[in-house]
């Protein structure tokens, strides 16, 4: 009974906060909770910052929230539904590098937040899904078909065609990291493809970091090597993806990019430019 | 029944000693005149000194132990007893004579060749009860028990059992490595870590002359030998992976280049991917385990390449379940399967399974003549569901929670880490620290040596353990030197398990519901006892 009226008088505490209006900026450091939603799906994830509940999301392969990890909470407030049990932001979700054991909560499946399972068959291409579809019908009728790769390999990107004009791609990274979300890296294969076939007079390549400056005031900051680092490791993929290294122009600016506490993570980057 | 008295386990190493006449399956229905005359072309073909590709030469009989230098037919297609029933060794270049051929004959100094550790009757691989029916047929005098690394140290007494316990024990070979990491002519690394040892039980690691801190300062770590089977799917870069297949899913890095070819290789091959290519890993092999005093030719390992990439393996029969492939039953069983499969694909969706579908047996099958046949298929068939469907959390699993799924997130053993259709290994290319290693989550390993491992300030810690990191083998961290992994390794097949026991790379689990134990335990599976059972059933059939 008791719990209960924990419960309740915690769901009335954090209802009975003045909710921020949308596009309002937020940047926090705090402990992500993990939240089960159910014995079929995955977990989804949310953190508490001065009395209310913020999801947790990124976009695909930005990088999901770690227990024993603090997360950096860079965004606005989003219109719209809930997400995880809790309001939704529009930004980014960073994973802090050093350990932190206080942050270890599960929050069990309540029967109340429930997720929806994605289905790998609900993503690809219309032909992958169409291909699938079908398969998995035949396979039903015969089993030696489940041995047939389902997924078909994603068609290839059409070959570009004159006029080559210039052409940009910007990789956004987590705070203090060098790993680029997976679907910019497929871009940036297309732009070195592109580039091989316009056969691009010069490529540049330019490297940043910056702080993040959180709503209480503090300044994060990066550590001072990664504007080299994310820009020399982008030069190698399009070095090693064929295009010639030396017309590869390499750059990254020293300083940190000042936090100014509303959209900080659109500055952790790299811009690449091909140039016909 | 109760699901553990499903199986009954034979008496092993009688089993064992029996020299089989294995016919195919599709023979096995022959009338005994006919068999027998199989049999006889088989024994006739296994004396022949050359190659002899006709199909009466894939079914002789075979020795359980492959002798470096013997002049045998490694034939086109051959079953060996093994834990559960049978393993299948499809040779799908055909029978050839193994004189003078490089992987059978012994290209180094201490009288072993590849077949010494990677031996067709354990699929390609080795397990412990061979390793100790070789010690008591030679009193431990058989170049397995070499020295150099078939020891726990080459500065024991030889003679001694105790000196080769960890090879007895647990099937596992001494690998070691130069301290700070070094690539074959290259410079040494600058690691992002200093490595102590905390105990050292088999005195390697402080030996005035292996040890750490000797004039070639080396690290030893102990580990088993992966089976040389099946190798396209370890060797084809992996579709459907995102991003690509030129990237590491975890931090997004090159994939490593082929000096040979100049094209993207994947790092299956060997648990901390220090060797690319077949031909590397041989050259490689040669020095180290078979102390060859100088290069292996380039014809050596051409052709040792050629034969590793024709092997497939995979169990074929079950004392109980009988016929594992064949019309009628799970299409994914047996090696033929393989040699037909496409590799490198996904198998975690509900089509593909990973291993394809069991359905056909959820009933028994319609072939089944017995209760206990019937019993045991559906007991498989329901261990398919729980490998592909049964979700558990899974959390602090370095360089793989931390690559981007978050920690925890909730997979199956099948849309988790083992999700290569056929297969059962990591498609995505990368190594993780499931816990087999590292402190706190290895099982006890009293008998393995501690080393505690301390990371730069400025290095990125490992994701869940920190910068102070107790583990028996620092893994793939032996190569690159960083501290994020320190104790991964690369996961691997799952196909012909019952015939190369112990598992895992340290050789913890003895058996296979050691294995599932291991896992019940990491993640807090909370497994019935008739779930671990039918896994067991399940694993042992693939």
């Amino acid at each position: 009974m008791s719990r209960c009226l924990a419960v309740f008088l915690g769901l009335f505490a954090y209802g009975a906060m003045a909710a921020e209006p949308v596009g309002t900026p937020v940047s926090f450091l705090a402990c992500p909770i993990a939240r089960d939603t159910g014995p079929e799906v995955d977990l989804c994830f949310f953190t508490e910052h001065d009395g209310k509940r913020y999801a947790l999301t990124n976009p695909p392969d930005f990088g999901s929230p770690q227990l024993k990890h603090r997360v950096l909470v860079e965004g606005r407030i989003k219109d719209g539904p809930t997400a995880c049990g809790a309001t939704v932001l529009e930004g980014r979700v960073s994973v802090m590098t050093e350990l932190d054991a206080s942050c270890n909560t599960v929050v069990p499946f309540d029967n109340v937040i429930k997720g929806v399972a994605g289905g790998v068959f609900n993503s690809g291409s219309p032909q992958q899904r169409a291909y699938a579809q079908d398969l998995a019908q035949r396979a039903a009728q015969d089993p030696v078909l489940s041995l047939e790769p389902a997924i078909l390999d994603p068609p290839a990107t059409p070959k570009a065609a004159p006029p080559f004009l210039v052409r940009n791609l910007l990789v956004i990274y987590p705070f203090d990291s060098d790993r680029g979300p997976g679907p910019d890296m497929l871009k940036l294969k297309d732009l070195v493809d592109y580039a091989l076939t316009a056969k691009a007079k010069r490529v540049e390549v330019i490297g940043y970091r910056a702080d993040s400056r959180l709503s209480d005031g503090t300044e994060l900051s990066e550590r001072g090597t990664l504007a080299k680092d994310r820009a020399q490791k982008v030069a190698e993929i399009i070095a090693a993806l064929g295009y010639n290294k030396k017309l590869v122009n390499v750059r990254w600016e020293d300083g940190a990019i000042p936090g100014k506490g509303d959209e900080d993570w659109r500055n952790r980057k790299v811009e690449v430019t091909v140039t016909p | 029944m109760n699901a553990s008295d499903q199986k009954a386990t034979p008496n092993l190493p009688t089993q064992r000693r029996l020299r089989w006449l294995r016919l195919p399956q599709s023979r096995q229905r022959l009338p005994r005149s006919s068999r027998a005359l199989a049999a006889c072309v088989a024994l006739v073909t296994l004396g022949l000194p050359h190659v002899a590709s006709t199909a009466e030469s894939s079914y002789a009989a075979d020795p359980a132990w492959w002798q470096p230098g013997d002049s045998r037919v490694m034939p086109a297609r051959a079953e060996y007893d093994d834990a559960s029933g049978r393993v299948a060794v499809l040779n799908a270049g055909g029978a050839f004579s193994t004189k003078g051929h490089a992987f059978f004959t012994a290209i180094g100094s201490n009288g072993r060749a590849c077949v010494t550790c990677h031996q067709p009757s354990d699929g390609m691989g080795l397990s412990v009860d061979t390793v100790r029916r070789r010690w008591e047929e030679t009193q431990g005098k058989d170049p397995l028990f070499a020295a150099i690394d078939g020891s726990n140290c080459p500065s024991l007494p030889q003679a001694d059992r105790a000196s080769h316990s960890l090879l007895l024990d647990r099937g596992l070979i001494r690998v070691y490595l130069p301290w700070p990491p070094r690539a074959a002519g290259a410079p040494p690394l600058q690691p992002e870590f200093s490595i102590e040892v905390v105990s050292d039980p088999t005195g390697c690691n402080t030996d005035p002359v292996y040890g750490l801190h000797s004039s070639t300062p080396s690290i030893s770590v102990f580990r088993r030998p992966r089976p040389v089977a099946n190798l396209k799917y370890l060797l084809e870069l992996p579709h459907g992976v995102p991003p690509s297949d030129f990237l590491f899913y975890n931090d997004k890095s090159l994939m490593p280049r082929n000096p040979e070819t100049g094209g993207f290789v994947t790092l299956q091959l060997m648990s901390d991917g220090r060797d690319l290519t077949p031909k590397l890993q041989a050259r490689d092999a040669a020095g180290m385990h078979l102390q060859a005093q100088g290069p292996v030719t380039v014809a050596q390992l051409e052709q040792i390449e050629t034969f590793e990439k024709q092997v497939y393996m995979a169990q074929s029969t079950d004392h109980v379940g009988q016929d594992l492939s064949g019309p009628g039953n799970p299409p994914g069983l047996g090696p033929e399967a393989l040699e037909k499969g496409a590799p490198a694909r996904l198998g975690n969706n509900p089509i593909n399974r990973i291993f394809g579908s069991f359905t056909m047996w959820e009933k028994g099958g319609a072939d089944a003549q017995t209760d206990t046949q019937r019993t045991f298929r559906e007991s498989v068939a329901r261990g398919a569901d729980v490998f592909y469907l049964r979700r558990f959390i899974i959390n602090d699993v370095g360089k793989y929670n931390d690559k981007g799924l978050g920690n925890p997130f909730k997979r199956s053993c099948g849309s988790g880490c083992h999700n290569t259709l056929l297969m059962g290994m990591d498609l995505a290319p990368g190594y993780m620290d499931l816990g087999l290693n590292n402190l706190p989550w290895a099982t006890p390993r009293p008998d393995l040596p501690l080393f505690k491992v301390v990371c730069d300030a400025a290095a990125v810690p490992q994701s869940y353990l920190g910068r102070v990191i107790y583990t028996h083998d620092p893994g793939r961290a032996l190569i690159t030197g960083k501290c994020q992994d320190v104790g991964a390794s690369m996961t691997q097949q799952s196909r012909g398990l019952a015939a190369r026991a112990p598992y895992f790379m340290n050789g913890s689990a003895a058996n296979l519901r050691e294995l599932v134990d291991f896992y019940d335990r990491r993640f807090n599976i909370g497994y019935t006892e008739t779930e671990k059972q039918d896994l067991v059933n399940f694993l042992s059939v693939l």
